[in-house]
């Protein structure tokens, strides 16, 4: 049957009909962001020649998006639903792992050293939790995932590793995995009222963190940002400083590798999680403008996958996809121009760092599957 | 079963909507935000401004201080080119290697290099630390050729406060030094203001004045201090200059004082090797032409801080080189104060020719108060009296006056007070603050609970013993009034300068009678031009007056036959140790340097036109007439023979202009 599609749709079929049939729009923005990024590190190395970042940021891009790649055209979504729950399994032993003889770096633990190689079990539960949740979604009967009570096991799934990660401690990757896991049940369609008494509970716990769950150093961002503590050299250097170099670029900024507190080191973190700062400082209003239109349009792109998407799996797999890195990029852009607190999350395909990066080409590898495939009827019998 | 998109597609396309639509919106959110940030700044300014000072750093330039002149020009405080070499720990990649290559050019030995690189390892690591100023041009030379293999190392090319003449004028200049640490603590006190004193005074290259015109006069001097920006990273490394944002500072006001250079040098070197004071006035305008203090110090150590062992040779030394002795000691005037008893005596009725006794003592009270010639000057009176400087004459003569009246003539002729010469006087300072003396009478007797003023107190008082205690330069001003015929002149060391005006014509001394103070004045001129004089040694000054041109002129085989140019004195003798008959008549190198007396002169010349006074202390330098007599006639011969009053000074408008014009 599979042959006879195949030869019924000609060039549709094969690698290089699939290539074609790849998700161009997804493929250049990433790339285009990526190259943003190249550019800011040469920026952020200004001066030394010798510096390997921009090279090493540009060659770990080009690397992952050739596995993407491959794996959107070798692993269909059927494979995905299989291996949903296994990699949540496999994940959540890694984070319990981690509280046990994890490896402590600047006052987290987060790091679990697997032979010469050190790895951030929160990152892959951050595509884990959405692959875990559609499958979920997708094995429930139809109309039960708008009741309370099959919400529950929804919420375990997201809970245990949220509290896990928290616990790390690293709000940023937890405040990511719940989002993401959140966005995820509301898209199954969780009814209305629920919701609302969910974010009233939301805040209220909220609340009760601030003073019970989180840690010294994390409330005192937290009171920075309201305005509760005055601290400019302290927790609010990092913000006060990004305001600056936001404030006094203008329309179109300081030109490239001209950023006074960039190059100055005023702009501390300016590689990583204040790269965004460092964009308009040295782009203005304009450059910081064009960067976030780009994640937005990738945003949409993932959407529409979502949307496009045959079965439930496939879009709230892509719908889970496109809310992590919604929130990564929500949350840095809105903590580098002070609307939020300091809460340490790089800007994906921007930032220098391979983790954000891997988990966000994994998020993507997984929606262009979904792309790529969703008019394959043979992947019917397989999923339901 | 499962669920089928399709069952529930329609709700997941319109929350998936809905979510797009919160997280656009989250975006387009930050997108205002920039807008807004950016929008503040237009119209504040606000994170530009910030930008800006983040980005550069003030520096602090400090203005150039004020020059002192001499009355002639001459530079006596200066500002002096101070070629030095500096690292930044930081940067330094070895610092025994480097500060090693440092002192192999300088020829310093192991222990330097060992001290510099203990410092260096202490301070700040960004910090400039100084390894060595006052380098030579060729030694500096080496340093900055081999900058490129020195990293961290820093040559100077600074300004440091310089004194040409050394210890010349260290008293009346002073000099200056860095801040201490409780003048820092004292602004800092002072509020926000004082915080900003308190940075500017930490930093290094900043001196204030210590003592002297430096630091009585430091507010004029100083000037304001400058700035410019510079570019600096987070660290506040500098990496550039903005050349366009300098403000210079404002230099310190030059100051022309009264002294003359040739005559300070010359009263230094009569001064030699003793302890004491020499001081000429103009008695015309109360110019201090000579005020020196000896033994001197180089002023020029305490600049950049002077070490614990060269401070502890000059402050523990008995002969006390950092005081100001002119204007801060304090001895009895002993002989050189009976003009003052004379007049008094005269004023309370004494007849012209009243004559006395002296068999060598004069028993009062139930005891003998001594003269200190043994076997007396016979009869004698007050010309006589002054000219052999006979003891008992005065007794007698204070007896006649009253200690109320010798104390009134002495203020009258300027004891007792404390003159504005532009010299610190008060705050503490025991090294250099200018002291009032005492003149003591009856009713400062009761003041300080010692009970009823007695006879013999006053019979003490007409040789200038007792309480009676004088400074150099109210001895100097004594010997001008009486110069310039009982005009009440009033010395000044500062001729030009903020807020100096020229000296009003002096009045006359209320009450004084001309001939009373014609009598003491030709009793002064016996004393080194008559026989019997107890300073005849003095007489002879070895210069001539022409004639007809009136100038004064060195005496030679061709102008011997002119008339010679005499001066009018009076020698004191201050005890250290009441007058005894173990000390009586015994020289005085045969006693402990510390136990005899103070040697003292007064004089005023040329005795038939007289333009300046003079007063000379030596401390323990025994009778007057011995040291203190020959010290004051080798610096009235040059002073007489120059004639500094009848030559033009430089004003300031000239020095500055001359100084303008000149290469930098």
């Amino acid at each position: 049957m599979t042959a006879m599609l195949a030869s019924a749709r000609g060039p549709r079929t094969g690698v290089i009909g699939k290539l074609r049939r790849l998700n161009w729009w997804i493929i250049t923005s990433l790339t285009v962001l990526a190259l943003i990024g190249v550019a800011m590190h040469t920026s952020v190395s200004s001066g030394d020649a010798t510096a390997l970042k921009p090279l090493t940021h540009g060659l770990r891009y080009a690397a992952l998006l050739f596995i993407a790649i491959a794996v959107a055209l070798f692993v269909p979504p059927r494979s995905w639903y299989l291996i949903a729950y296994p990699l949540y399994a496999t994940t959540m032993l890694l984070l319990i792992g981690v509280e046990l003889v994890g490896e402590t770096r600047m006052g987290a633990t987060r790091w679990l050293a697997v032979g010469p190689v050190s790895l951030q079990p929160s990152e892959i539960m951050k595509v884990a939790i959405v692959l875990a949740l559609a499958r979920y979604y997708e094995d429930l009967k139809p109309g039960r995932a708008v009741t309370l009570l099959w919400s529950i096991p929804a919420l375990f799934l997201i809970g245990a590793p949220v509290a896990l990660v928290m616990h790390q401690p690293d709000l940023g990757t937890a405040t990511l995995i719940a989002m993401a896991g959140l966005a995820v049940m509301f898209l199954a369609g969780l009814r209305w009222r629920y919701i609302i008494v969910a974010m009233g509970v939301a805040a209220a716990s909220a609340v009760g963190a601030y003073y019970f769950a989180l840690h010294d150093y994390q409330r005192a961002r937290i009171n920075v940002f309201l305005g509760l503590a005055d601290d400019p050299l302290g927790e609010g250097y990092h913000v006060l400083q990004s305001k600056i170099a936001i404030g006094s670029a203008g329309l179109t900024g300081a030109g490239w590798r001209q950023g006074s507190q960039s190059q100055g080191d005023f702009l501390p973190e300016k590689d990583t999680d204040f790269i965004f700062t460092m964009i308009v400082e040295e782009f203005g209003f304009l450059g910081g403008f064009v960067v976030v239109a780009i994640f937005a349009f990738l945003l949409w792109k993932a959407v529409e996958v979502a949307t496009r998407a045959r079965t439930m799996f496939g879009a709230l797999a892509s719908a889970g996809v496109a809310a992590t890195l919604s929130c990564y990029v929500l949350i840095n852009t809105a903590m580098v121009t002070g609307l939020v607190p300091v809460v340490g999350i790089p800007l994906p395909l921007i930032s220098y760092g391979g983790t954000a990066m891997v988990t966000i080409m994994a998020g993507f590898a997984i929606v262009l599957s979904i792309d790529l495939h969703r008019d394959q009827t043979g992947a019917r019998g397989i999923l339901w | 079963m499962t669920t089928t998109k399709r069952e529930t597609g329609g709700v997941f396309n319109r929350r998936a909507v809905l979510l797009s639509g919160v997280a656009f919106g989250g975006l387009g959110a930050v997108a205002l935000r920039i807008a807004q940030l950016q929008a503040t700044d237009l119209f504040s300014g606000e994170w530009s401004d910030r930008a800006e000072e983040n980005r550069f750093d003030r520096r602090v330039i400090t203005p150039p201080r004020g020059v002192l002149y001499d009355r002639f020009g001459v530079e006596l405080a200066t500002t002096r080119r101070d070629l030095r070499v500096s690292i930044i720990p930081e940067d330094v990649d070895d610092l025994e290697a480097t500060i090693g290559a440092i002192a192999q050019i300088l020829e310093l030995d192991a222990n330097w290099v060992r001290r510099r690189v203990r410092e260096a390892r202490n301070g700040k690591p960004y910090d400039p630390l100084l390894l060595r100023q006052g380098l030579e041009w060729d030694q500096f030379a080496i340093i900055n050729a081999r900058l490129p293999e020195l990293k961290g190392v820093i040559a100077e090319d600074t300004e440091t406060r310089s004194y040409p003449h050394s210890l010349v004028f260290a008293h009346p200049i002073g000099y200056v030094a860095k801040p201490t640490q409780r003048e820092i603590d004292r602004v800092l006190a002072e509020g926000p203001e004082g915080e900003r004193r308190a940075i500017y005074l930490r930093n290094p290259d900043v001196r204030l004045g210590k003592a002297g015109i430096e630091k009585a006069l430091e507010d004029v001097l100083h000037g304001e201090a400058g700035w410019r920006l510079v570019k600096v990273d987070a660290n506040g490394r500098p990496v550039g200059e903005d050349s366009a944002s300098l403000n210079p500072p404002k230099p310190g006001a030059g100051i022309v004082l009264t002294l003359d250079a040739d005559l300070q040098k010359r009263a230094m070197e009569a001064l030699g090797e003793e302890a004491g004071s020499a001081i000429v006035m103009d008695i015309y305008t109360g110019d201090i032409l000579v005020m020196a203090s000896a033994p001197g110090f180089d002023p020029n150590l305490f600049v950049n801080g002077i070490g614990q062992r060269d401070f502890d040779a000059l402050n523990l030394s008995e002969r006390h080189p950092l005081y100001h002795k002119s204007v801060t000691g304090t001895y009895a005037p002993g002989s050189t104060f009976k003009m003052m008893v004379g007049i008094a005596a005269r004023r309370a009725g004494m007849p012209e020719d009243w004559a006395v006794s002296c068999p060598g003592y004069f028993p009062f009270g139930g005891r003998n108060f001594h003269c200190w010639r043994r076997g007396g000057h016979g009869r004698v009176d007050m010309h006589a009296a002054i000219k052999g400087s006979c003891d008992v004459f005065f007794y007698r003569a204070a007896l006649y006056a009253g200690a109320e009246r010798i104390a009134q003539v002495a203020r009258e002729f300027g004891f007792g007070q404390r003159y504005d010469l532009g010299l610190p006087v008060r705050d503490g300072a025991y090294l250099d603050s200018m002291k009032q003396g005492i003149v003591p009478d009856p009713a400062w007797w009761r003041s300080i609970g010692r009970g009823q003023w007695t006879d013999g107190l006053t019979v003490n008082f007409g040789i200038g013993q007792g309480d009676l205690q004088v400074t150099p330069i109210q001895l100097a001003v004594m010997t001008a009034r009486l110069a310039a015929n009982g005009r009440a002149v009033v010395p000044r060391l500062i001729r030009e300068g903020p807020g100096v005006s020229d000296p009003p014509a002096f009045p006359l001394i209320p009450g004084l009678d001309p001939a009373h103070l014609a009598q003491v004045r030709t009793g002064m001129y016996g004393v080194s031009n008559e026989g019997g004089g107890t300073a005849l040694s003095a007489s002879n000054l070895g210069l001539v007056r022409h004639p007809e041109t009136r100038r004064i002129l060195p005496l030679t085989p061709e102008t011997a036959r002119y008339e010679p140019v005499r001066i009018a004195g009076k020698t004191g003798t201050a005890q250290v140790r009441a007058l005894t008959a173990a000390t009586r008549g015994r020289h005085y190198s045969t006693i402990e340097w510390k136990y005899r007396d103070h040697g003292l002169f007064v004089c005023f010349g040329p005795w038939d036109e007289p333009r300046y006074a003079c007063a000379v202390v030596v401390e323990h330098g025994g009778a007057g007439s011995g040291v203190a007599g020959p010290i004051a006639k080798v610096i009235m011969h040059d002073t007489i023979l120059k004639d500094p009053a009848r030559l033009q000074p430089r004003t300031l408008a000239q020095l500055q202009a001359q100084s303008a014009g000149a290469p930098a």
